[in-house]
């Protein structure tokens, strides 16, 4: 399902990321993830694995290279249908949360559907917002702000977010890296439940490598480490 | 746009102590203008309404302006007075019904409030203003008056109370005298000046005037010694000493008496009310031509209406110099609010990343600003109607 080939990017404004001061590029010769399966991505910070995530979803374009989601080639599409088919079709864990701080933890999961009215807010829809947040053990929380929420908690509702509209792309990043092993195994389980029961094909950063068995395949971001140096580098 | 509008609902309410700031700035930089016109309009209305029901003001020459307002609140300095000879001079050309008002005196301050013009007229003019007494009786002798409903409720009178009414000089020992004034009635109320003064008959204000009083029969046997100088064949003379009745009864009324001619006492306006539009063009006739010396007829309506023009020419200042706060506020909001989209990079960015898309994300802000300036109007609106509604009765009083 995913296509990756001689791909190269390098952020503008010098080449440098996003609060980072040191130039930045990605090249990733070859990678592949067969749909419905699992893939979990390793490598030392900074090596670009959040970067790959945002390229898979369309958010970044490539320089150069190709990259294939099923049938759709983000880097040959508009904006518009790369934010349509991001909205439609993958569910994103991002990092830092992206949760809105001025809406209910119910409303924030159900955020997709008041962005886009192609993803009408169904009653179907509310009872698994309900349905998700109770399997993460948020159900007495649904009324809560998010600004209460913990932040193990926040995670938990930025997952409930991605699995909304039983995307067919799941980008996870970290989602586990605030949780206890307890709610981290939780949330593995309804990860990859989505991939079993849904055919849905999962990606998801970790560095957490007691988890890496329940994958599929792992993808170590060393190989795509551009000198020996920069590798050596990021190992230390 | 439901979507759009639950999410705007939400950012207002998070951002609350932002949007009421924004709420407030655009309600009193629109309430000011909105207040004054509404203000201006209620009082054109009411100042119109009452000219047009007024035919026309004869008086002394001078200021047309005066005249009217005289004529018609009572509450202007009084121009140059007329006799009573110019209301005959009406009466007996047949064009009119002629209703002279003498309007110089106010009455004294009763309960710790401000006392009120008295105005001295003919019964016609409570027919004319289509008055009606709602308790009590109407006037019937010397020295009775009626209460307009404002100054019954103020100073708290009913018929039977006695009011007195203020000396122009208090140290003019010559002069007028209080006179006691008895309430006879209540007038209904007409939203109107007539609610804000006292009415008596025009007689009764020439006694207050010190053109007409009553006081001791000096040709009786019994009077003191030394009230009198000199009794020759039915002529008396008296001094000083004789004291004038301040308070007309049923038993004095008998000795009140006027000096001189009805046709030279002092009105300070007459209302000639014609009974054809041809008979009120041929009395403005004659003022502009024959009596064109002695005296001017208005047509209040046109006087207000030359006076509105003033007012308005005014209130487009006002309105202009609201005009400018307006953008000088609007540009200090757009940058409130592009300085607070700036603030919400970080939740713009997430939609994005969502994949919402540049319009919601736009539409969204704008669902914002729309909710704002549509409070800040309505806000506005109300409070501008309920200074409106708050200083509809006051506003005459405040203007004149």
């Amino acid at each position: 399902m995913i296509e990756v080939t001689d791909l190269k990017f390098e952020y503008g404004d010098g080449g440098r990321k996003e609060n980072s001061d040191s130039p930045f590029s990605l090249q990733v010769s070859r990678l592949s993830v067969t749909a419905g399966t699992s893939a979990a991505v390793v490598g030392p910070s900074g090596s670009g694995k959040t970067t790959l995530l945002h390229l898979l979803s369309g958010i970044l374009i490539p320089g150069s290279g190709s990259i294939a989601i099923g049938e759709f080639h983000p880097a040959g599409e508009s904006d518009s249908a790369r934010r349509r088919h991001r909205l439609r079709n993958i569910g994103m864990v991002f990092q830092n949360f992206e949760l809105i701080e001025y809406l209910s933890v119910l409303d924030n999961v159900l955020l997709p559907c008041r962005i886009d009215t192609s993803i009408p807010l169904t009653p179907e829809l509310r009872d698994r917002a309900r349905e998700l947040l109770s399997h993460c053990g948020l159900e007495h929380l649904v009324r809560r702000n998010i600004t209460q929420l913990s932040q193990g908690e926040q995670q938990r509702v930025a997952i409930c977010r991605a699995l909304l509209t039983s995307p067919a792309l799941i980008l996870a990043d970290e989602p586990t890296g605030n949780l206890d092993p307890t709610t981290s195994q939780q949330i593995m389980n309804l990860l990859l439940n989505s991939v079993r029961d849904q055919g849905a094909t999962l990606v998801m950063v970790t560095h957490d490598h007691s988890l890496l068995n329940q994958f599929d395949q792992t993808i170590d971001f060393l190989q795509f480490l551009s000198s020996p140096n920069a590798r050596q580098e990021s190992q230390q | 746009m439901k979507n759009t509008l639950f999410l705007a609902l939400r950012s207002l309410r998070w951002y609350r102590g932002r949007a009421t700031t924004i709420v407030l700035c655009l309600t009193l930089t629109l309430w000011l203008p909105l207040t004054v016109r509404l203000l201006l309009n209620q009082f054109r209305t009411e100042i119109v309404s009452r000219a047009k029901s007024t035919p026309l003001v004869i008086g002394a020459k001078g200021s047309r302006i005066d005249l009217a307002l005289n004529a018609l609140y009572f509450d202007t300095l009084p121009p140059d007075e007329l006799t009573m000879s110019e209301s005959h001079y009406i009466q007996d050309s047949g064009f009119a019904t002629a209703m002279p008002l003498h309007v110089r005196y106010r009455t004294q301050s009763v309960n710790q409030v401000d006392g009120v013009p008295i105005v001295g007229t003919v019964l016609e003019y409570f027919e004319f203003r289509d008055m009606r007494i709602v308790r009590g009786h109407g006037l019937r002798m010397l020295g009775d008056c009626v209460l307009g409903s404002d100054v019954a409720e103020s100073m708290n009178l009913e018929p039977g109370d006695q009011i007195l009414s203020a000396p122009k000089n208090a140290f003019n020992l010559a002069g007028d005298y209080p006179l006691k004034m008895t309430i006879r009635g209540v007038l209904a109320p007409t939203h109107s000046p007539d609610d804000g003064v006292v009415f008596c008959d025009i007689r009764t204000a020439w006694i207050i005037d010190g053109i007409g009083h009553g006081h001791q029969d000096l040709s009786r046997e019994s009077v003191e010694e030394g009230v009198l100088l000199e009794k020759e064949d039915g002529q008396v003379t008296a001094s000083a000493a004789v004291l004038p009745y301040t308070e007309i009864t049923s038993e004095n009324v008998g000795s009140f008496h006027f000096h001189g001619h009805e046709a030279d006492w002092p009105v300070t306006a007459i209302i000639a009310n014609p009974d054809s539009r041809k008979h009120q063009t041929l009395l403005l006739g004659r003022y502009a031509s024959d009596r064109k010396e002695k005296a001017q007829c208005v047509r209040p309506f046109r006087v207000v209406d030359d006076l509105m023009s003033i007012v308005f020419r005014v209130e487009r200042l006002v309105q202009l110099s609201s005009l400018l706060s307006v953008c000088v506020t609007g540009l200090l909001l757009g940058l409130v609010i592009l300085l607070s989209i700036r603030l919400r990079a970080p939740e713009i960015r997430t939609m994005h990343k969502l994949g919402c898309s540049r319009g919601t994300v736009v539409s969204l802000v704008g669902t914002e600003i729309l909710l704002m300036t549509l409070c800040g109007t309505l806000l506005a609106l109300a409070a501008a109607w309920g200074c409106s509604v708050a200083a509809s009765d006051g506003l005459r009083t405040l203007l004149f």
